[in-house]
């Protein structure tokens, strides 16, 4: 290995050849699991390729085996990977470890929490350094400083601590990390996955001009179709631990060949486009978003619909939420800063903004688990501010929330029956066989049939899909007036997301339940809101129909957010 | 509630909860250190039920050859006041396995209510709790016990309990209480409290079931902190003298200078047995770590 700041481009050897990689997950007392199944591809020198897949398609697994990263219970059962002709898979510990520098790295998802907590980022690089004393002693700095402005940060951060960073700046670190070895294959597995929209945006940014000027290879594992198609030369597509495709970007995008990755396009839409077409919805145009409005807040269809209080709107009058400083002589955190809007029954309003935005104080607010610093809130004739206990407990029948996190909003140990049964027998007055009833049919109503089947189940008997669906009926077991859901589907694959939000919208249709959809995802809220506010520090910087506010956006706030969706069309235009 | 729904409910209930001691059991023995704890702990127990039938003579009973050494009648040999050691140590397992889990338990018990109730309640009502917990963390353990028992002079068993459990409590409140604050903020709780359930009830179905591991461990540290406290408090001569255990061995027998006599057997027995039931506790525990912890159980390449 001499240098490798200038690869020759389009060299003839692969730098990278898989040949029919399998690898299980070996448990004591379980069958072998395959995640991934007889792989094989290869990767010139340079290149930046793409690997997508839902959670369980194995790409991660694979990026880990790459990297001679893989730990047990996974194993590498079969097949080659031959990184310049040799096998990896044969490398003793001290052969790999001198390979990681100028041979192969890894960006993790979870990267930015890798770095040590009590050690500044400057000693983080002298720790590399001195491990493989690739750089002269005296040139510590001015290496360390190098490469911190080569992901775009200031040098000051050398001397801070990885609590000082933001989530952000901390995976920039971990790419420059990655980076002062010199590697000549990078893999990012989901490298910003737990990032926030607009700074996943700029990072990945960052990526797409170092992997430029830095020539390294890449592979980009990754879940977004959108992302990949953005910054990538070519893309493998897994599912099920198999490669269905691999292909040119442009030829992935224009002509899909599997027809996995003709459903994971399908899902891919611009939030600004005249009319939209996702499967499983209704087409999305301007005169169709009227009449579903006018449907939902008019016309009841149900019997629950009809008995509703029509003075069950919740009034949000000047609102502001004001923490105490974090720390002494800090100013204190304003989180949300004077924010009225009125929800009418079976409205459904989307709240937007990145994360910091105030959306989720605003949540708060609203279920009545925070009181305002100052101004209003009501639902009905009630005053949140002012609840006692058992006018809490009434507002919590009428005002139910669904969690972001599927994984975490059901109890491990409890069947769903049991989940579903609590709020039937707190809220209702039904009993024993009565109760049970109402629970089926709430399985049924979120469309999880057969119900008996289902009531039984434990939470990681289900897949993320489907424990969401559990979390919307036991929301609405109340048979509640307003749902706020908190990024419902953030946390869910794509192909899941679609059939989530449809029953959201059904239920608002026909149960004439309000929504307050709070998200980051613009497209999801063209799909199921009417209105639309863009929250940005605490301040509604814009509001109005959903339609109108993504098409002509006034604020540069909105329009910043709308820039940075991941959108495979857009890759085309710009390619 | 009609008696035609609720049977099945809690049917189901209670092949839940048998289903539950079956997993955690099956964990427990699943672990190779573990095994060996169960399998001395059951002889343990054994030998402190069968007590009458495996002794060959009673435990008090006196007026055989003073300090002998072992012989066929006498497989352990004699105290100084003639009473047969073997069965002095069969009979005297039943105390230190009784008080063990009896203590274990109900500091377990006072732990588990003080710790969730604590954990959960945000306010001047946790500050308080907290403020008396610390107060029983900070106290040495011995001298207080040595100061309570010698107080309530000749208490017997039941004095001995108690004494370990005023002292054995805070610690496992303190653990149960920061798992609990952990808990206390994950979206299932959150999700139970707009279900409309009690705090009661969230804290005993919600958050409880998801402690057994460190609630069962818990329980096993106390115990085998239960078992030395006892044999300690008798050796020092704070239990009822006349009862028969091994603490009470261990006193009898530096009161009669057993070393300087030669029968070492005398000091030596009670306190293997003493430290085969701790160790056997201990072991048990490093299987415990797995039942809500997959990670932590034991297999190859791990």
């Amino acid at each position: 290995m001499t240098t490798n700041t200038t690869p020759a481009r389009g060299a003839e050897e692969p730098i990278l050849r898989v040949e029919n990689l399998t690898v299980e997950y070996r448990s004591e007392g379980f069958e072998p699991v395959a995640a991934v199944k007889n792989v094989s591809f290869s990767l010139r020198r340079g290149e930046f390729i793409g690997l997508v897949g839902e959670s369980g398609s194995g790409k991660s697994t694979l990026g880990f085996a790459l990297t001679r990263l893989a730990k047990p219970p996974a194993t590498i059962v079969d097949g080659k990977i031959l990184f310049h002709g040799s096998d990896i898979r044969t490398l003793d510990d001290e052969a790999l470890r001198k390979q990681r520098r100028g041979g192969f790295a890894m960006v993790l998802q979870s990267g930015m929490n890798a770095l040590n907590p009590v050690r500044t980022i400057r000693k983080h690089f002298h720790d590399i350094f001195r491990a493989h004393g690739h750089v002269e002693a005296g040139s510590f700095n001015a290496r360390a400083s190098e490469l911190v402005r080569k992901v775009e940060l200031p040098e000051t951060v050398l001397d801070r601590y990885p609590g000082e960073l933001s989530g952000g700046m901390r995976q920039r670190v971990s790419i420059a990390l990655a980076l002062s070895l010199e590697p000549e294959l990078l893999v990012f597995d989901e490298p910003t996955t737990a990032l926030d929209v607009l700074v996943q945006h700029a990072v990945m940014d960052t990526i797409r001009q170092l992997q430029a000027s830095e020539g390294f290879t890449a592979i980009l594992i990754s879940h977004d179709l959108g992302i990949v198609l953005e910054s990538t030369e070519r893309v493998l597509v897994m599912h099920d631990g198999v490669v269905v495709e691999d292909g040119p970007s442009h030829q992935i995008l224009d002509d899909p060949q599997a027809e996995y990755t003709r459903m994971l396009l399908s899902h891919y839409a611009d939030p600004r486009a005249e009319e939209i077409h996702i499967p499983g919805f209704s087409t999305r145009g301007r005169s169709a978003d009227a009449a579903r409005a006018e449907r939902a807040t008019t016309s009841p269809r149900s019997d629950a619909r009809a008995a509703r209080r029509a003075d069950a709107s919740i009034v949000v009058e000047g609102v502001s939420k004001v923490y105490a400083p974090p720390r002494r002589g800090e100013a204190p955190v304003v989180a949300v800063d004077n924010v009225s809007f009125t929800l009418a029954p079976g409205e459904s309003l989307a709240l937007v903004g990145q994360s910091g935005s105030g959306k989720s104080t605003i949540a708060k607010l609203v279920t009545g688990a925070e009181k305002p610093s100052s101004g209003l809130v009501r639902f009905g004739d009630s005053n949140l501010s002012a609840l006692r206990r058992r006018e809490l407990r009434e507002l919590r029948k009428n005002v139910q929330m669904v969690f972001q996190d599927p994984y975490a909003a059901l109890n491990p140990l409890h069947t769903v029956e049991y989940t579903l049964l609590r709020p039937i027998l707190n809220f209702t007055e039904r009993r024993g066989e009565a109760a049970r009833e109402r629970m089926l049919e709430l399985l049924e109503t979120v469309g999880l049939t057969p119900a008996e089947t289902f009531a039984q189940k434990l939470p990681h008997q289900l897949s993320g899909g489907q424990r969401q669906r559990v979390v919307i009926a036991r929301a609405l077991a109340s048979d509640p007036q307003v749902l706020v859901a908190d990024e419902p589907v953030s946390m869910l694959d794509v192909s899941l997301r679609a059939g989530v939000l449809g029953l959201l919208e059904d239920l608002r249709e026909q149960w004439g339940v309000s929504m307050l959809y709070i998200t980051h995802d613009l497209l999801s809220a063209r799909l199921v809101t009417d209105r639309m506010m863009v929250l940005n520090s605490g301040r509604v910087v814009e509001s109005g129909p959903t339609a109108d506010v993504l098409r002509n956006p006034s604020d540069e706030y909105t329009i910043r957010l709308l820039d940075a969706v991941p959108n495979p069309a857009r890759a085309r235009e710009t390619r | 509630m009609t008696s035609t729904t609720t049977t099945p409910v809690r049917a189901r209930a209670l092949r839940g909860t048998l289903r539950t001691i079956g997993r955690i059991a099956g964990t427990i023995w699943s672990n190779p250190r573990a095994r060996i704890g169960v399998v001395l702990l059951a002889l343990f127990i054994i030998t402190a039920t069968f007590a009458p039938w495996l002794a060959p003579y009673g435990a008090s009973q006196d007026g055989f050859e003073r300090s002998a050494g072992g012989s066929a009648a006498h497989w352990l040999g004699t105290t100084a006041a003639g009473e047969d050691v073997l069965s002095q140590i069969i009979w005297g397992a039943r105390v230190s396995v009784f008080v063990g889990f009896a203590a274990g338990a109900i500091a377990t018990v006072i732990a588990v209510l003080i710790g969730l109730s604590w954990g959960y309640s945000r306010g001047f009502g946790g500050d308080v709790v907290g403020f008396i917990v610390n107060l029983f963390l900070v106290i040495p353990g011995l001298p207080l016990m040595i100061v309570i028992a010698s107080y309530l002079q000749n208490g017997g068993i039941v004095m001995i309990i108690a004494v370990i459990v005023v002292t054995g409590w805070a610690w496992g409140a303190r653990v149960l209480r920061s798992q609990t604050q952990t808990l206390r903020s994950r979206d299932f709780v959150t999700a139970a409290r707009f279900a409309g359930d009690s705090s009661f009830r969230i804290i005993f179905r919600e958050i409880l079931p998801n402690m057994t591991s460190l609630i069962t461990g818990s329980f096993f540290g106390a115990a085998t902190a239960a078992i030395l406290a006892e044999a300690g408090l008798e050796f020092l001569g704070l239990g009822d003298p006349t009862t028969v255990s091994w603490g009470t061995m261990l006193f009898w027998a530096q009161n009669s200078n057993a070393l300087l006599t030669g029968q070492w057997l005398l000091l030596f027995a009670p306190g293997l047995c003493i430290a085969l039931l701790a160790t056997s506790l201990t072991l048990i525990n490093f299987g415990v770590d797995g039942i809500s912890n997959p990670r932590l159980r034991e297999g190859k390449g791990r």
